[in-house]
């Protein structure tokens, strides 16, 4: 054994098939879509497949902890709130390790982006359960398949009034670059966006068929200001799934609470001018 | 001249607002005085007492008995009365008995002034005559506070004093307080100085989670975020908290959390993410005792071992324990400008002791003189966030400038990006692991009090300065030759350099509210000390000077 080569290549460390490239694709292009200007594009992630994805993109990165990508990111955002910062994680950690940090992001309405890779399965630790499993989905953890009921983050979300809520599928990158666009140029704060994403290596279940043959796309007449209908929306789940923006609401943003803030970035008034 | 007054009854009863009134009076006439609170983990109820000691020399902490015991109800009398030193006054907030003076200060308060509010003013009026010094100045110190209220809420005080005053008539000068001398008429609590040190410092983001005792330095900051343009953020838990910090870090900005041990537990893993990411975070511990809730506000010097170990895997940090309130404000400012210099965490250990304790302070400076945050500002597109550097700090540039900034808690390259490889490893742990030369080239050296040929030297760390300070004075008032040797720094360690300040042959007694000795077994193991003593307390309550020299016989 040589310490002087790399064991493998660590240029890209995806299955061939995973739906994190079609993901990683339309992000770049829905990056030059919206206009984001990429030195102040900061990609904030936790632990798992879909958190490498900053990795193989350009722009600042914060490659956190498993489940702890919200508080960084929430952090980041207070710091300087003239920088873009967007969250591409998986459901593992956004919704399990780290479902407690969503729900708080959410009530603050903080100006972050979070494009959660939702594959309902464990990839990184080689096909265990996730929080969006299906019920009866057996693992070689699950043996006798999954008990709990699965996580609904679209419903929660709209439950706490998160300012855009959005889905998507991998499989439709014209869809799921619209989904980005609309989200990176959502000014009212938070934002998620939901992207199913098919697991070729780990979930047989719910694969790029399953999928694509239960998308429905929102149609022009859904109102996404209409709380109820939006939450009807999103308890739907089985033979037919939602997907687009699914609600918006109107709320403060975190960042407009603060008076200092107001004064630019927080990170420009630090030599010499408070008020002491 | 050296007396005690201890006000106690339940929580809730106004224990705090009579304390903070004395001693705010105490240190506004220039008189040395010290005060600390003793409570019950209750909003209601229970024995509560706040002592409040005034002298004719810098104090440094607290008494075990009482010369002015003011009972705010029959129980707290009943409980404490056995702790009244010699030719001591009992004060009663009640009627009818015999083994003490009784004056009903709510009704008073009432009754003169219209609210029961004002019991307080009555109570000071009635201490400050029974020690002499009528309440000429307490009026005065009553216009300044409440001017803002208006002349009626003024007068109400005003004559609540004087009823006070009126009703302890034939005791005035029973005891004799210590005329205004020359200290600071500054005063200023261990909580307080963190909380201004940092905020001078340049600290721009705070996030925490309450958590006695540490509470009050968050408090700290959002109370003067306006003034000094901080954001202040109630996290969800100590998780966020201590992630949240590592991001605002990571954008520029100096930040840092607050917590107690239980608190700090859920931070361990963020704090190796701030090591591994080379985050300049700063994290202020106020120990209580435990294990688990334990004794949530009482006293301990129980995390230290926790503190330097804390966080898997191998990474420098450097941990502070101030004494005083103005070593809490210097400290603070050190160890963010540590943290800055050398891109790692820095802990700061308090404790209930310290961060209640108030003493008079020589006028905090209040201005803003931010740390050098030492960035790159102007990095050149070829930038490397984690550079190999002989010294092993790297160029630190933030998002949104002209390179990009990439941070991994992963292993990786230079430029940041995940690695496997192996060589790599070893090279970039071996450059995290240079940072600590420097901050060992630049340890604080400990303090030593009293005489250079001292037999027996005190070691201690943290809040247990003040205790054994006094301690060694009184031991040296009877020609008994003890020293102090305080750390304020408890990490990195400089065994040589201790090892030749304490030099051979001297006995060394380690004094620490811990159990094990945890301090002791640290210089052990840095080879400053081979043989000592351990002084250990851990029932939840401070050391004092009286403690130390009854226990050293």
């Amino acid at each position: 054994m040589t310490l002087d080569k790399p064991f493998f290549d660590t240029d890209i460390a995806w299955c061939p098939g995973c739906g994190n490239y079609a993901i990683l694709r339309t992000f770049d292009k829905a990056v030059e879509a919206a206009g984001v200007d990429r030195k102040k594009l900061v990609l904030v992630s936790g632990i798992g497949q879909a958190a490498k994805l900053p990795h193989y993109t350009k722009a600042n990165v914060l490659n956190g902890l498993h489940g702890r990508a919200v508080p960084a990111a929430t952090g980041i955002k207070l710091a300087n709130h003239e920088l873009e910062v967007v969250i591409t994680s998986g459901d593992g950690d956004m919704y399990g390790e780290g479902g407690n940090h969503l729900l708080h992001a959410i009530r603050r309405n903080i100006g972050i982006k979070a494009f959660v890779h939702n594959n309902q399965v464990y990839g990184l630790t080689k096909g265990q359960a996730s929080p969006t499993s299906d019920l009866g989905f057996v693992t070689k953890l699950q043996v006798h398949g999954v008990y709990s009921q699965p996580f609904n983050p679209l419903a929660i979300a709209i439950a706490e009034q998160c300012s855009f809520v959005a889905r998507s599928f991998a499989g439709d990158m014209q869809h799921l670059q619209q989904m980005m666009v609309a989200a990176l140029q959502h000014k009212g704060g938070f934002a998620l966006l939901d992207i199913l994403q098919p697991c070729p290596t780990y979930n047989h279940v719910n694969t790029f068929q399953w999928y694509k043959s239960r998308v429905r796309k929102v149609d022009g007449s859904h109102d996404p200001y209409d709380r109820h209908k939006a939450l009807d929306l999103a308890l739907k789940w089985g033979d037919e799934i939602p997907v687009g923006i699914i609600y918006r609401c109107d709320r403060p943003t975190f960042e407009s609470h603060y008076e200092v803030l107001s004064r630019g970035a927080l990170v420009g008034q630090y030599e010499g001018n408070a008020q002491a | 001249m050296d007396l005690n007054i201890r006000i106690a009854g339940a929580a809730g009863q106004g224990i705090e607002t009579t304390g903070d009134l004395l001693v705010e009076l105490f240190a506004d006439q220039g008189i040395h005085c010290f005060s600390g609170q003793t409570y019950m983990s209750r909003i209601r109820g229970g024995l509560n007492w706040y002592d409040v000691r005034v002298a004719d020399r810098e104090l440094f902490s607290g008494r075990e008995k009482a010369d002015v015991l003011v009972a705010l109800n029959d129980q707290a009398l009943d409980w404490l009365q056995g702790d009244v030193a010699e030719g001591g006054v009992k004060l009663l907030n009640g009627s009818g008995r015999d083994d003490a003076i009784c004056v009903e200060f709510e009704k008073v308060a009432k009754e003169t002034g219209g609210s029961a509010i004002m019991a307080n003013t009555v109570a000071a009026g009635a201490v400050l005559t029974i020690l002499g010094y009528g309440v000429a100045s307490l009026e005065e110190h009553l216009r300044e506070r409440f001017a803002r209220k208006g002349d009626e809420v003024v007068a109400a005080n005003i004559a609540c004093a004087r009823k006070g005053a009126e009703l302890v008539a034939s005791h005035a000068g029973a005891l004799k307080g210590p005329a205004g001398d020359n200290a600071p008429r500054g005063i200023c609590s261990g909580n307080e100085a963190v909380g201004l040190g940092a905020a001078t410092a340049g600290v721009k983001f705070a996030a925490g989670y309450p958590m006695t005792p540490s509470t009050g330095v968050l408090t700290f900051l959002a109370q003067a975020a306006d003034r000094y343009g901080i954001v202040v953020e109630q996290a969800e838990d100590e998780i966020a908290a201590v992630n949240m910090i590592c991001g605002a870090t990571y954008a520029g900005v100096p930040a840092m959390t607050t917590t107690s041990g239980g608190g700090f537990a859920l931070m361990v893993e963020g704090l190796a993410l701030a090591g591994m990411l080379e985050l300049p975070i700063f994290i202020f511990l106020g120990q209580r005792p435990g294990p688990a809730t334990g004794l949530p506000t009482r006293t301990a010097q129980q995390d230290l071992m926790f503190a330097l170990n804390a966080g898997h895997g191998e990474f420098p940090r450097a941990v502070f324990a101030p004494g005083t309130p103005q070593q809490c404000y210097e400290l603070t400012r050190h160890g963010l400008a540590v943290a800055h210099k050398y891109q790692t965490p820095v802990i700061m250990l308090s404790d209930q002791f310290l961060a209640d304790m108030r003493k008079n302070c020589a006028g905090l400076d209040e201005s803003y003189r931010p740390v050098d945050r030492c960035l790159c500002l102007d990095p050149s597109e070829e930038y490397l966030r984690y550079a190999v550097t002989e010294s092993g700090v790297s160029p630190r540039a933030i998002p949104g400038g002209n390179s990009f900034v990439v941070l991994d808690s992963d292993e990786h390259d230079e430029d940041g990006h995940i690695t496997d490889h192996l060589a790599t490893r070893v090279k970039m742990q071996d450059k995290r692991m240079r940072k600590l030369d420097g901050m060992v080239a630049e340890i604080m050296p400990p303090e030593w009090h009293g005489p250079p040929d001292a037999e027996k030297v005190l070691v201690c760390w943290g809040s247990t300065y003040g205790p054994c300070r006094e301690a060694v004075d009184i031991m040296n008032s009877d020609n008994r030759a003890v020293a102090m040797l305080h750390f304020q720094q408890v990490w990195p360690l400089d065994g040589a350099a201790i090892r030749t300040t304490l030099g051979v042959g001297r006995g060394i007694i380690s004094v620490e509210c811990n159990q094990t000795g945890q301090f002791a077994r640290l210089l052990r193991q840095v080879g400053a000390v081979s043989d000592f003593q351990l002084m250990a307390k851990y029932d939840g309550l401070p050391f004092t000077a009286e403690e130390i020299v009854r226990r050293l016989q």
